[in-house]
């Protein structure tokens, strides 16, 4: 009897557990075995197709309808193709429709999930900093570019710019992605327009109403958060956080201010160990300061994306270290609500003890993404004609500012959108993205060079910070973003346990109760950096940077 | 024996349409749970997802040498072992609890309520659930508001900036979550007791309690026993998604478990040879867990799985 009934239960059991964990199984699972889609009208190229001409985009041989698939790495990439008018007005015109798909959790994974499965998209759209590309490179499992080109559009070597098919060349001489946002020193010397995002970001009336303290020095800082918590721990009705820093302890609190501080990259030649310099250290001391006076708390690196859009969006905190492109959408809103007053202005923030003007990053040659074409698409021959005319200035000007006559008119010879689209571009871009997907909708190629000219003239609550993050930007330092060792070697497991317990030690620096804990703890955490690797680390950065000057250099 | 056997045979014979309802879940088994197993030996190489399996180098145990030196790996032990004892004691008995409270209601419309309300938290997704957990343990959140309310704090705590509260809020959240959930196998087996047992019992004269504890609880203790010695199976693995919502760089001290653990220092960096070979490491020692669960529940209970 007993026995039997144990039975019973195992077997109620497992039948339950395994049909919650099917169930589990098809939830989380669903998105990444969806197969790719493959287009199902093939079109090979007629043999008797004319050779390619370097001199007319090859797009126009061949506009028979095509569907590509196209991976933009990024999970909150929110468009899709084939709505909106920019879009329709392309496929129309090239006959290639596109299909987009965006990873559910990280790119990264996602991409490498596709790669052993043999799965992969047509073009593939990925961060230039991600492990994964360097992968796909290596891996073969992505065309080079040039071979195309070479093959079935030699236009696209006129299109895609010599500097940055040569700033992504590989040892074998083959260059297999092209960047966005791809910013040369030259061009940022020429135009002004560095794409430095960094500022230090202050409430405007309530920094105005505190008397514009002086916010760059440790003793106007802390006595800015002594007057804020004394007089203004709720104002306008709403509780005030003090601070902020983006992207917590990696960047907020350590590159980021490290820039601001105008920490040098390098001194004499060789790669600086920014962490130790006395003036970072001792504005970490003055962050302790403020936390153990209580003038600070430890929400900024604790929050959750979430939490932190919420009191941004209701400008509750005081000061960020924030780059002002990610308040594109918020500062105006904040300049149209009911405390007109409310938005952000970018002020000097912290700086080092000569008081020297911040160095900001700039635009880099590195760009932001780097798109692909991979070796499982049918039509390798469409998708770089598609990719070239993209990059040329047609294709620049067709997805960024749409069909002409409907969105945009020829004005005194300089194509500009219509006043209706610039209206809902500061009023509701949601709707012009949807709607008519110009502008930033379709950003995975786009090339600042070219769009910049047809750009409205920003809002001035927007150009304020703009300006202020280009006059700071350090346009000769893009060439040290990025240098640390990433993917799966020896040197990137030491860096990535190095940074990785730094997240965890910044917080307890600025927790710590006394000025000698702080110091021990940092002395601590020194020496583990050393016992885990941090030299051959350097040893990584000096040989890559090395690498990029004599590329520069050419 | 072989009179059993043919016994055995036929009535599976006569059984097949039911039977055959077990395919797919073998088949589904042999093919995400059997299949990958080959995978493991990637565990011994450098295994580069760039090429085919086979051609990468074997490395022997030089990724298992690697993670037994790392004093991180010690800690994420610690913490799972930790938040799994946590969720064991005072965690296992709550859905029972619950099975058994809700089995006492009388009113069949307002049990079903209750248990379906119950088990709702369980399809929102930890990510969602976890954002709403963060919410009510942020300053102005539920948690301060109530402790303020009951003049047990005096001004707000940022509950999940202290890594001593991180265990207890992974348990509470769990709790919250879940229960009504992992109480519907109690409840299925409480419904399947021969309702001639409490009919006797009362006609002895047992009250409640006593039907409850002498007929209920005594019939379902081989799925009591069943289910721990699973969680105790289960103590070295955690809740991703939870931890990952919940911790933060503040916590991570408490909150880095094993599953986090593999995640940051594996995969992350693409290193699926390291990752595989934690988790290698890890369904060993589960294993180990699982008989030593099994030994000691059939020599004090009389239950065992096998």
């Amino acid at each position: 009897m007993k026995r039997n009934r144990m039975k019973q239960s195992i077997v109620m059991a497992l039948a339950l557990i395994m049909v919650l964990s099917l169930a589990a199984c098809t939830g989380s699972k669903n998105n990444e075995n969806q197969p790719t889609s493959q287009p199902s009208n093939s079109s090979q190229p007629p043999a008797g197709e004319a050779t390619p001409n370097p001199e007319v985009p090859a797009w126009q041989l061949d506009t028979s309808p095509v569907e590509l698939s196209w991976f933009v790495g990024a999970s909150w990439y929110p468009h899709s193709w084939g709505e909106s008018l920019a879009s329709k007005y392309v496929t129309e015109k090239t006959g290639v429709n596109i299909k987009l798909e965006v990873p559910s959790g990280e790119a990264n994974e996602h991409i490498t999930l596709m790669m052993t499965s043999g799965k992969l998209p047509d073009i593939i759209t990925m961060g230039s900093w991600e492990n994964a590309v360097k992968k796909l490179w290596e891996g073969d499992f992505v065309y080079a570019l040039n071979e195309l080109a070479d093959q079935y559009d030699p236009y696209f070597y006129k299109v895609a710019g010599d500097g940055t098919l040569k700033w992504y060349r590989q040892e074998n001489g083959n260059t297999y992605g092209i960047p966005n946002d791809s910013y040369s020193p030259n061009l940022m010397h020429e135009t002004g327009m560095t794409a430095a995002n960094q500022t230090f970001l202050v409430r405007k009336d309530l920094y105005e109403e505190m008397g514009t303290p002086n916010l760059s020095t440790p003793e106007g800082f802390l006595s800015a958060l002594q007057l804020l918590k004394d007089k203004y721990p709720e104002y306008k009705g709403q509780p005030i956080s003090p601070f902020f820093a983006q992207g917590n302890v990696p960047y907020g609190m350590t590159e980021y201010l490290q820039n601001l501080l105008a920490i040098p990259h390098e001194k004499d030649g060789k790669v600086y160990d920014r962490i130790t310099d006395p003036d970072y250290i001792a504005w970490l001391k003055t962050f302790r300061t403020a936390y153990e006076r209580g003038l600070i708390n430890v929400d900024f690196l604790v929050d959750s994306d979430t939490q932190v859009e919420e009191k941004t969006n209701n400008a509750r905190y005081f000061m960020m270290v924030r780059e002002w492109n990610g308040m594109a959408a918020v500062n105006p809103m904040l300049a149209a609500s009911a405390n007109p007053e409310s938005y952000y202005v970018a002020v000097d923030g912290p700086q080092n003890s000569r008081g020297d003007s911040a160095k900001l990053f700039p635009g880099n040659m590195d760009g932001w993404m780097v798109t692909m074409i991979s070796k499982n698409t049918k039509h390798p021959e469409r998708a770089i004609r598609f990719l070239s005319y993209l990059a040329s200035e047609e294709g620049q000007r067709d997805l960024f500012l749409g069909k002409e006559g409907e969105t945009w008119d020829m004005v005194d010879g300089k194509p500009t959108l219509k006043p209706e689209m610039v209206d809902l571009l500061s009023n509701d871009i949601e709707k012009l993205e949807k709607e008519y997907g110009v502008m930033d909708t379709y950003w995975m190629v786009r090339n600042p060079v070219i769009i910049n000219q047809w750009r409205p003239e920003k809002a001035p609550v927007l150009k304020q910070m703009e300006d202020f993050a280009n006059a700071q930007a350090d346009i000769d330092s893009g060439i040290y973003k990025g240098l640390d060792p990433l993917g799966d070697s020896d040197v990137a497991v030491a860096w990535a346990r190095i940074s990785q317990n730094w997240e965890e030690v910044m917080p307890e620096l600025i927790t710590a109760k006394d000025e000698a804990t702080f110091d021990k703890v940092f002395e601590s955490f020194l020496a583990r950096r050393d016992s885990y690797g941090f030299d051959k680390v350097l040893e990584f950065r000096q040989a890559e940077l090395d690498v990029r000057k004599a590329k520069m250099a050419e | 024996m072989f009179q059993q056997r043919t016994g055995l045979v036929k009535s599976l014979l006569r059984q097949w349409q039911l039977q055959s309802m077990v395919i797919p879940g073998i088949i589904w088994m042999f093919i995400f749970c059997y299949i990958p197993m080959l995978w493991l030996i990637i565990g011994f190489m450098d295994y580069s997802i760039a090429k085919p399996m086979l051609q990468s180098p074997f490395v022997g145990l030089k990724h298992f040498e690697e993670f037994i030196g790392d004093d991180r790996f010690w800690r994420s032990i610690r913490n799972t072992l930790g938040m799994s004892a946590i969720k064991l004691v005072f965690g296992f008995p709550i859905p029972i609890f619950f099975a058994l409270l809700l089995n006492e209601i009388r009113s069949i419309r307002f049990k079903r309520t209750v248990q379906t309300i119950s088990y709702l938290p369980h399809f929102i997704a930890w990510t969602i659930f976890g954002g709403i957990m963060l919410n009510w343990l942020g300053e102005g959140g539920v948690m301060n508001q109530l402790m303020m309310g009951l003049g047990i704090q005096e001004r707000e705590i940022l509950y999940n900036s202290d890594p001593k509260y991180f265990w207890w809020i992974t348990y509470f959240s769990d709790v919250l979550k879940e229960t009504g959930w992992s109480a519907i196998i109690y409840i299925a087996a409480i419904a399947g007791i021969d309702p001639a047992l409490y009919e006797a019992a009362e006609l002895d004269g047992a009250n409640r309690w006593q039907r409850m504890w002498h007929i209920t609880v005594q019939s379902i203790r081989p799925t009591i026993a069943i289910l721990f010695i699973l969680a105790v199976a289960g103590m070295l693995g955690s809740n991703f998604e939870q931890i990952f919502m919940l911790k933060n760089n503040m916590n991570m001290r408490m909150a880095e478990s094993l599953d986090l653990y593999i995640y940051n220092m594996g995969l992350v960096s693409g290193r699926h040879s390291f990752s595989t070979a934690v988790l290698f490491a890890r369904s060993i020692v589960a294993l180990g867990l699982l008989f030593l669960a099994n030994y000691m529940s059939k020599k004090l209970t009389g239950d065992s799985i096998f």
